[in-house]
C-alpha cells in the first residue's frame, strides 16, 4: 500500500505499504467476525451474577473455578462488554462515568481535566477540526452525568453504537496524547515501531485495536483515574491476581481481565 | 435522520466550503449525503499536472469510525491504483483514524499521486515503468491526464 503524506492533519505522517487485496480480505473477515459478535452481545451488558461465569468453564477446571470462587468473595456482580477490540476503553468509560453519577467532587475534577484535554491534543498536532467533534460529544455526555441522569440513560448512551464509538475514539485520542507527551519514557516499551507516534498511529488511534498494559497506563494516568484489573488466566494459584493502574492509586474502576477481553466488575 | 455519521459529514462539507484545501474539491451528491463526488487536480510540477481526476467517496453509518470507500472514476495510471479505480493507501484501510476527514483523505490521495510506492503495486506495469523507465511512465500518465479533460461530466455536482 502507498504512503499517505501529511498536509492538513499532522498525524497523517507516515503511512506504510502493504498489499491492498490481502488487507481487504483480512478486513472483510474481521467485519464478518465483528458482525457475529455484535449479534450476540451488547456493547455494555446488564448486571450479571458472577456465578454465571463458572458455567463458561469445565467443572473440572480447578484453576478457573477456583478463581471464580475467589472473585465472588470480592465482587458482587459484573457487566459484560462486547469483544470488539474496544472493550477496555468502553468498559473504562462506562464504569467510570457510572461511578461519577454518585461522586460530585470527583466529577468536578474530571470535568476540568476533560475540558482541558482538547487543547493538549491539538498542541500535539491532532487536527483541531475533527478532535473538536469527538471532544464536544464527550463533554456532552460528561454534562449529562453532571445532571445526574439515571444509570439507564448512561447505559443507553453507551449502547448506541455511533455515540458509544465517539466516546471510545476520544479515549483513544487521550491515550495516544499521553503516550506522545511522555514519549521519552514510553519509547522504551515499544517494540516493532520506530517511534511512539508511529505506535499510536497503528495500535492506539484506529478503532478495534486491542489494549495492552501500556494503553491502560497511559489512559489512567492521563485522566488520573485508578483502575484495578483482576486477572483471570491460567497463571498461578486459584486466586485472581490484581494490578492497579497507575500503580499505587486508589482504584475507582474495577475490571475483569480474561485473555484478550475486559468486563466490568462491581463491589 | 441525523446520525453521528451524517452530522459529521455535514461538518466535513461545511469545512470544505469554509476552508477549501488546495487542489481538491468535493461535495455530497444531490440527494445522498452518504455518497460524494470529488475532484483532485494533478499537483503542479508532477506528471499529473493539469489532470482533473474524478472520484467517488462512499460512506457508511460507521463513518468516521470506519473509512469510506474511495475510488477513482477517471482512468488512472499509477503504481498504487487498481484498474477499477480502487486505491491502495493504508490510511484508507488498516491505518484509518477517525480523526481524518474528507479534506484529509483527498489531500493524502493527492500527495500519493506524485509519491507512489512501487514496492506494493496495485498496477504492476505502472510500478515497473516508474522504477525502470520514467520517460515511458510519464508518457502514460500524460495520456490519462489528457483523457481526464475529455471525460464529459454527467452531472457536475462538484465544480
Amino acid at each position: 500500500m502507498a504512503e499517505a503524506n501529511s498536509k492538513p492533519g499532522e498525524s497523517l505522517d507516515k503511512a506504510l505499504p502493504s498489499g491492498v487485496e490481502y488487507d481487504e480480505a483480512i478486513m472483510a473477515q474481521q467485519d464478518r467476525i465483528q458482525q457475529e459478535i455484535a449479534e450476540t452481545s451488547q456493547l455494555i451488558g446488564d448486571h450479571e451474577d458472577l456465578l454465571l461465569l463458572s458455567k463458561e468453564y469445565s467443572e473440572e477446571d480447578n484453576v478457573y473455578q477456583g478463581k471464580i470462587k475467589d472473585l465472588r468473595s470480592k465482587y458482587k456482580c459484573f457487566r459484560r462488554t462486547r469483544g470488539d477490540g474496544n472493550c477496555f476503553y468502553r468498559a473504562f468509560g462506562f464504569s467510570y462515568l457510572e461511578r461519577l453519577l454518585d461522586d460530585r467532587k470527583d466529577l468536578e475534577r474530571f470535568k476540568e481535566v476533560a475540558a482541558k484535554s482538547k487543547d493538549m491534543l491539538v498542541s500535539l498536532g491532532f487536527p483541531a477540526f475533527t478532535v473538536e467533534d469527538f471532544h464536544d460529544t464527550f463533554m456532552e455526555v460528561v454534562e449529562k452525568v453532571e445532571q445526574q441522569i439515571p444509570v439507564e440513560d448512561l447505559l443507553a448512551t453507551f449502547r448506541d453504537q455511533g455515540l458509544s464509538d465517539y466516546l471510545v475514539v476520544y479515549l483513544r485520542l487521550l491515550t495516544s496524547g499521553y503516550l506522545q507527551q511522555n514519549e521519552d519514557f514510553f519509547v522504551n516499551f515499544i517494540e516493532s515501531y520506530a517511534s511512539v507516534k508511529e505506535f499510536c498511529g497503528h495500535e492506539v488511534e484506529p478503532m478495534a485495536r486491542e489494549s495492552d498494559h501500556i494503553h491502560i497506563i497511559a489512559l489512567t494516568s492521563s485522566l488520573d483515574v485508578g483502575v484495578r484489573v483482576e486477572y483471570m488466566d491460567r497463571a498461578g494459584s486459584e486466586e485472581v491476581n490484581h494490578h492497579d493502574f497507575p500503580e499505587g492509586t486508589e482504584p475507582k474502576v474495577f475490571l475483569l481481565y480474561r485473555p484478550g477481553h475486559y468486563d466490568i466488575l462491581y463491589k | 435522520m441525523s446520525t453521528p455519521a451524517r452530522r459529521r459529514l455535514m461538518r466535513d462539507f461545511k469545512r470544505l466550503q469554509e476552508d477549501p484545501p488546495c487542489g481538491v474539491s468535493a461535495a455530497p451528491t444531490d440527494n445522498n449525503i452518504m455518497l460524494w463526488n470529488a475532484v483532485i487536480f494533478g499537483p503542479e510540477d508532477t506528471p499529473f499536472e493539469d489532470g482533473t481526476f474524478k472520484l467517488t467517496l462512499e460512506f457508511t453509518e460507521e463513518y468516521p469510525n470506519k473509512p469510506p470507500t474511495v475510488r477513482f472514476v477517471s482512468k488512472m495510471f499509477h503504481p498504487n491504483i487498481y484498474a477499477d479505480g480502487k486505491i491502495c493507501l493504508d490510511i484508507l484501510q488498516n491505518r484509518w483514524s477517525p480523526t481524518y476527514d474528507v479534506s484529509a483523505i483527498l489531500t493524502s490521495i493527492q500527495s500519493l499521486l506524485d509519491e507512489p510506492n512501487p514496492n506494493s503495486p496495485a498496477n504492476s506495469v505502472a510500478a515497473q515503468l516508474y522504477q525502470e523507465n520514467k520517460r515511458e511512465y510519464e508518457k502514460k500518465v500524460q495520456a490519462i491526464v489528457e483523457q481526464s479533460w475529455a471525460e464529459v461530466p454527467e452531472e457536475d455536482h462538484v465544480l
